[in-house]
């Protein structure tokens, strides 16, 4: 029954439901005088972002807000994020630099020349990017390498790549199980881990152009000198040197549980080692035809081209350009992540001695190559490895890393 | 008005009590309840709309609104009734993404072509700044002069003369005139009026947009509050042709109708926009030899991989509920509750542990067994593996289904074919298996879609490797979806959203078609009586 | 058939199969190394570290810092999103399928195809879609937005009509008609037949529908992820996400100790649920 009275309950009790929602909703928001400037950051770095920016904020009576997002989310959310909800300030790795700057998400910073000269160059060079002029995007604060850490019961320094060599497949003999280096692949391969092999035998990602910017058509992992020594990782594979099959936890309990006297891996495994009771060194690897030097990894701030939208432009390039930079922050935000800082003068006063021996272990290291096409290359340039180190069922070396290099130059396109 | 409860006899229990005492009038006044906040949340939804001039979202909600209300306050159209409540949400969490995602398959969304193409151009421009070949580079505060405007104090970096710069140009200022203390910063000026610190964030917007103009079309830029750098541009947007041309050499970079500004050299200008592109995403995978050449072995081994883990997958779950189905087999709870412990961890998870398990030379699995095999890097075995895993993954859920539907057979069915004989394979093969199919049927279509899909036990398992004999891009494990999501996202530039929302609306339109086919040819929906 | 041993035997045999990684989870989630590689089933160092460490909501970073961890409250966010989502979900497919099978009505065989088809889309890339929605929603009802649970709920309703509609018309079409009409000729209208008469008589299919959309639920993590931005809002594998998401840092111990705590939830509701799913009706009795 479609009675009028049914209609005039539910139009009464819309009503009434409807002052109440409005009753409930309202309530005004109270808005922010001072000019609010937003950070996104990791769970890591927010209690030294906190730190660092109470001093500065409220000497330019500003509000800092910190959001905290997974660290990949960060890249991610700042593809899709809405003009209000966005940051104007990011944490970030070097390696994002190319595709942010490519989608026009980032500002460029033009420091004076007393700033930049705080900072190594290839620090400054891995936050740039640009295909005709190249830019500086971002402030860097933490540098990052693998190195060759050596349990000095087990093993002694290597003096040179054949003494290496002897001592790890000497190791490997001894006993049942014993792995001659922890260096992790697994399946689905790991190019960042064993890219000092790579360089040490002549290989490279992306050569440079005449203006000195990456070169995609010029793909080093089929370039003639590398191809020419590629042998030597068939002689490896043989030998049982390398083991694709290992992954990154069987590498890290062998070394830890004394099957393995050589591990290749980095700063974040320094609470670790210290905690193991072992005693070991960390070098960088011995040169093999070319010093075999690891991927460096930077991390940084950068500038959102929301912030103009925000109006907190200058505010924002303060924070990042004039204040990021100057020693003592750097040390407290590299501190955060127990990372070597940027800032030279700040990585001078690291005291932690496992710390400066991962620093020392990247010397001549090359950043990871920033620009968006390294998507192509991560997966063929670790699956290169893997099956070349397959153990019996390899391929050779040379097959693998053409074809690898054809692979990537299909995918760029 | 109806009377409080029915008078046929119900089957016992508080449950159903209490459902049937809130039918009848207490069930009207519910109805009314959620009716009238219903349309509450909608006229308020009405006013925020109305306030934001959002006229096509206003139409839509009152259409909804008042379809909504025809539909419940009337006497008829009793079925709409009950479908209305689950379809709102159907039509706004599935047919709208599903309508966007079509949407977004024929742009160019993806790396280098994000922002709108306003915010494009003032990107190119902001990021085509350069210092000029003699360019200096200042220590910087703002100040204000004698009639109140906004000045910049400049300390140049290489050789410490002082100028102040308006917006008119640069004019020399006497050295003495400016201090500077021991850290190199400006504290005092004669004759202008520093800034203070927390005056500087409210002039942000002044300060950016800031330029005092030197020779040759350059000008001194603030960067931040204590920098000045300056810079010329390297581009110029002619507005009128829409093109940008670079002031060296006359280089014209114009729209090239796909997202970017580009030369006849073929060099382009980052950023892009995002913008339509027709249906360019679709024929770049008919066309692209890096789909064309392996999509027929990928695709017949995603069939392969979603028939097989399927049919795995519900012969063991139907077994399994059959076997336990006996009543007062003892423990029978415990194997029940323990069968459906891999259900309840998260695949993510499971697959992750299963890979490091399944490593042949440290993995668990092979040093059980007292041979090795190769199971994530031969690719017969990957493909072996990938099955088993997803089996794993998929077998508690046919066997909890299997456990539902087995109660839906009515007993007296067996019961008579027992009484005429029937040993129990006779019984199963023609009235539990027959009626069970019927009921399971659309369950494993879905099923297969699923595992069609299933992104996730490839990726994580083996990220689609180990590479195949042809040695190309795709690799042995492949499915459709893993191996398209690689050419959007790991190829090119990398973050091609308009690419994969192309891949999945094709390989929808494929799933959506063997689905619709096997459907019209189960009898299932012949039982749709 | 009454030999019993082979059922035992079955049991045994799939049980080995269904709990050997579980196992293994289990002994990450003992061991303190933290990683997913350990070479035995028992771990070297048996150790309550990582589910103390979760209890506790914190934990240290490598700088040393103390970081907050509130799994309680992701936990507690877990269980709320995916009863409520469940409940929500047997109520609004259970409408469904009881008109799918019980009326006639023009559209209906097409109707119960697009329910099936609409689920065939990809989900992660709904995501963007669902993330703009949510993000207009919110300025017009804040308790509707991103950031909000009730807002997730409402999400995971919109996969509430789908092959569950299915499953559950198939047992409606198993419980007679001349029930329905008997109620009807009492005077009942739809709605009490529906709630009163079908509902209570569909338990077992209700069960199965109830655990599987509270299972999935409680386990998604890419809607979840995207719509959910701050720690206390967030639900119980996306908060878990933290500790697996820095490569080569991953903390599997935690990790497999936080997704353990929750899978106990879920093995509970399944044995007090097991009553429903295999209660023995006789229905019989009515049908012609």
């Amino acid at each position: 029954m479609f009675t009028s009275g049914r209609l005039r309950a539910v139009a009464g009790l819309a009503v009434a439901a409807l002052v109440a929602v409005v009753a409930v909703s309202s309530g005004s928001s109270a808005t922010n005088q001072s000019p609010t400037i937003r950070i996104w950051v990791d769970n890591v770095q927010k209690p030294a972002i906190e730190q660092i920016t109470s001093a500065w904020a409220s000497s330019k009576n500003a509000t800092v807000d910190v959001v905290v997002k997974d660290f990949g989310k960060i890249r991610d959310d700042l593809k899709t994020v809405q003009v209000e909800n966005a940051p104007d300030v990011i944490v970030g790795p070097h390696d994002w630099v190319g595709e942010l700057a490519a989608n026009g998400l980032v500002l460029p910073l033009f420091p004076r020349a007393a700033v930049r000269a705080l900072f190594p160059t290839y620090a400054l060079d891995a936050f740039s990017y640009g295909t005709a002029v190249k830019r500086l995007y971002g402030t860097p604060f933490a540098l990052e390498n693998i190195g060759l850490v050596v349990n000095t019961k087990l093993a002694r320094v290597p003096t040179s790549f054949a003494d290496f060599e002897r001592q790890a497949l000497a190791f490997k003999k001894k006993a049942k199980g014993n792995i001659a280096l922890a260096v992790p692949q697994g399946a689905g391969g790991d190019a960042y881990h064993m890219y000092p092999f790579f360089s040490g035998l002549g290989g490279y990602v992306f050569g440079r152009n005449k203006a000195g910017n990456y070169d995609v058509s010029d793909i080093g992992l089929a370039n003639p000198v590398f191809l020419k020594n590629a042998p030597m990782i068939d002689q490896w594979n043989k030998a049982g040197l390398i083991n694709s099959k290992i992954d990154y936890g069987t590498g890290k309990d062998a070394f830890l549980k004394g099957k393995a006297a050589f591990w290749l891996t980095g700063p974040w495994e320094t609470k670790t080692l210290k905690e193991s009771g072992l005693k070991f060194t960390i070098v960088q690897m011995p040169k093999i035809k070319f010093n075999a030097v690891p991927f460096l990894g930077v991390q940084g701030y950068m500038v959102t081209k929301y912030a103009t939208d925000h109006g907190v432009e200058s505010l924002a390039k303060d924070l990042v350009g004039s204040y990021i930079p100057s020693t003592d922050v750097q040390r407290t935000l590299a501190g955060a992540n127990g990372r070597y800082p940027a800032n030279v003068q700040a990585g001078k006063q690291v005291r932690d001695p496992v710390l400066l021996q991962f620093g020392k272990a990247g010397v001549g290291g090359v950043p990871m190559p920033n620009i968006p096409q390294m998507a192509s290359v991560w997966s063929e340039l670790g699956g290169a490895w893997v099956k070349a180190t397959r153990g019996s069922g390899a391929i050779p070396a040379r097959v693998a890393f053409r074809t690898a290099a054809r692979n990537i130059a299909n995918k760029i396109g | 008005m109806a009377p409080g409860a029915p008078a046929t006899p119900l089957p016992l229990g508080l449950l159903p009590r209490l459902l049937a005492a809130f039918s009848g009038t207490t069930g009207l006044v519910i109805k009314l309840v959620f009716l009238s906040l219903a349309n509450a949340m909608a006229v308020w939804a009405a006013t925020v709309l109305v306030r934001d001039s959002r006229w096509i979202a206003l139409s839509v909600l009152v259409a909804a609104t008042l379809a909504i209300d025809s539909v419940y306050l009337s006497r008829r159209a009793v079925p709409l009734k009950f479908l209305v409540p689950g379809s709102v949400f159907l039509i706004a969490f599935s047919v709208v993404p599903v309508a966007y995602n079509v949407n977004v398959a024929f742009t160019n969304w993806s790396t280098g072509h994000l922002l709108a193409k306003e915010e494009a151009i003032e990107g190119i421009e902001r990021s085509y700044l350069a210092p000029p070949a003699d360019g200096r580079s200042y220590l910087m505060a703002p100040a204000r002069d004698g009639r109140g405007q906004l000045v910049l104090i400049l300390v140049d970096e290489a050789d410490g003369s002082t100028f102040v710069g308006s917006r008119v140009g640069l004019e020399p200022l006497r050295r003495d005139a400016v201090e500077i203390d021991e850290n190199g910063a400006i504290v005092g000026t004669e004759g202008y009026q520093l800034l203070e610190a927390d005056e500087l964030a409210s002039l942000d917007t002044d300060l950016s947009a800031y330029t005092v103009p030197t020779k040759d079309g350059a000008a001194i830029r603030p960067e931040g509050f204590e920098t000045a750098v300056e810079l010329r541009p390297t581009l110029r947007y002619e507005a009128d042709t829409d093109t940008f041309v670079r002031i060296e050499d006359g280089t014209v970079f114009r729209d090239n109708g796909k997202g970017s500004f580009v030369a006849a050299s073929g060099e382009e200008l980052e950023p892009g926009w995002k913008t339509r592109v027709g249906v360019e995403n679709f024929t770049r995978l008919l066309k692209d030899p890096l789909v064309r050449k392996p999509f027929f072995r990928v695709f017949v081994w995603t069939f392969v991989f979603a028939g097989a883990t399927v049919v795995a997958s519900f012969a063991l779950g139907l077994f399994l509920a059959i076997a336990l189905n006996l009543p007062g087999l003892r423990f029978q709870r415990t194997y029940r509750s323990l069968l459906i412990v891999p259900y309840a961890v998260p695949a993510f998870l499971s697959l992750l542990v299963w890979r490091g398990l399944l490593n042949d030379e440290f993995g668990l699995v092979n040093r059980l067994l007292p041979f090795d095999v190769p199971w994530l890097f031969d690719p017969a075995w990957a493909r072996v593996s990938v099955i088993l895993v997803s089996l794993w993954l998929t077998f508690p859920y046919f066997f909890l289904v299997s456990l539902g539907a087995l109660q839906s057979i009515p007993s007296e069915l067996v019961e008579a074919a027992r009484v005429d004989g029937a040993g129990p394979w006779q019984v199963f093969r023609r009235i539990t298996f027959p009626l069970l199919l019927v009921a399971v049927a659309p369950l494993l279509i879905a099923s297969f879609a699923f595992n069609f899909n299933n992104f996730n036990n490839i990726y994580l398992l083996t990220a689609g490797g180990p590479q195949a004999s042809d040695q190309i891009v795709a690799g042995s494990t492949d499915i459709l979806i893993s191996y398209t999501w690689k050419l959007a996202f790991e190829a090119g530039k990398g973050q091609d959203y308009g690419l994969a929302s192309a891949v999945s609306i094709v390989i929808f339109l494929i799933i959506a078609s063997i689905s619709a086919l096997s459907f019209w040819r189960s009898r299932s929906l012949e039982e749709m009586r | 058939m009454r030999t019993t041993w082979w059922r035992h035997l079955v049991a045994g045999v799939a049980i080995a199969f269904s709990l050997f990684p579980v196992v293994y989870i289990v002994s990450t989630a003992f061991n303190a190394d933290q990683s997913l590689s350990a070479s035995s089933l028992v771990p070297r160092d048996v150790t309550l570290a990582n589910f103390r460490e979760l209890l506790s909501g914190h934990t240290t970073s490598a700088g040393g810092r103390t970081l907050e961890i509130p799994y309680v409250r992701w936990f507690a966010n877990s269980l709320l999103v995916a009863t409520a989502a469940a409940l929500l979900t047997v109520a609004l497919g259970a409408l469904a399928a009881y008109a799918f099978s019980r009326f006639r009505f023009r559209g209906r065989r097409m109707g119960m195809m697009t329910l099936l088809l609409i689920q065939m889309f990809p989900v992660f890339l709904a995501i963007v879609a669902i993330y703009l929605i949510l993000l207009q929603t919110g300025d017009i009802f804040p308790f509707l937005g991103l950031n909000t649970l009730t807002g997730l709920i409402v999400v995971y309703l919109g996969g509430a009509m789908g092959v569950n509609v299915w499953l559950m018309k198939g047992f409606f079409d198993t419980i007679p008609a001349e029930l329905d009409e008997s109620a009807r000729v009492d005077g009942a209208t739809p709605a009490q037949i529906f709630w009163g008469v079908v509902l209570p008589l569909a338990a077992p299919v209700l069960a199965v529908v109830g655990l599987i959309s509270f299972i999935t639920t409680l386990n998604e993590f890419l809607i979840a992820g995207t719509l959910l931005q701050t720690m206390e809002r967030q639900t119980l594998p996306v908060g878990m996400q933290f500790f697996v998401s820095q490569q080569y840092a991953e903390e599997w111990g935690t990790f497999a100790a936080g997704v353990l705590l929750a899978a106990i939830p879920v093995v509970v509701l399944f044995m007090a649920l097991q009553r429903f799913i295999v209660q023995g009706l006789t229905r019989g009795a009515v049908k012609g």
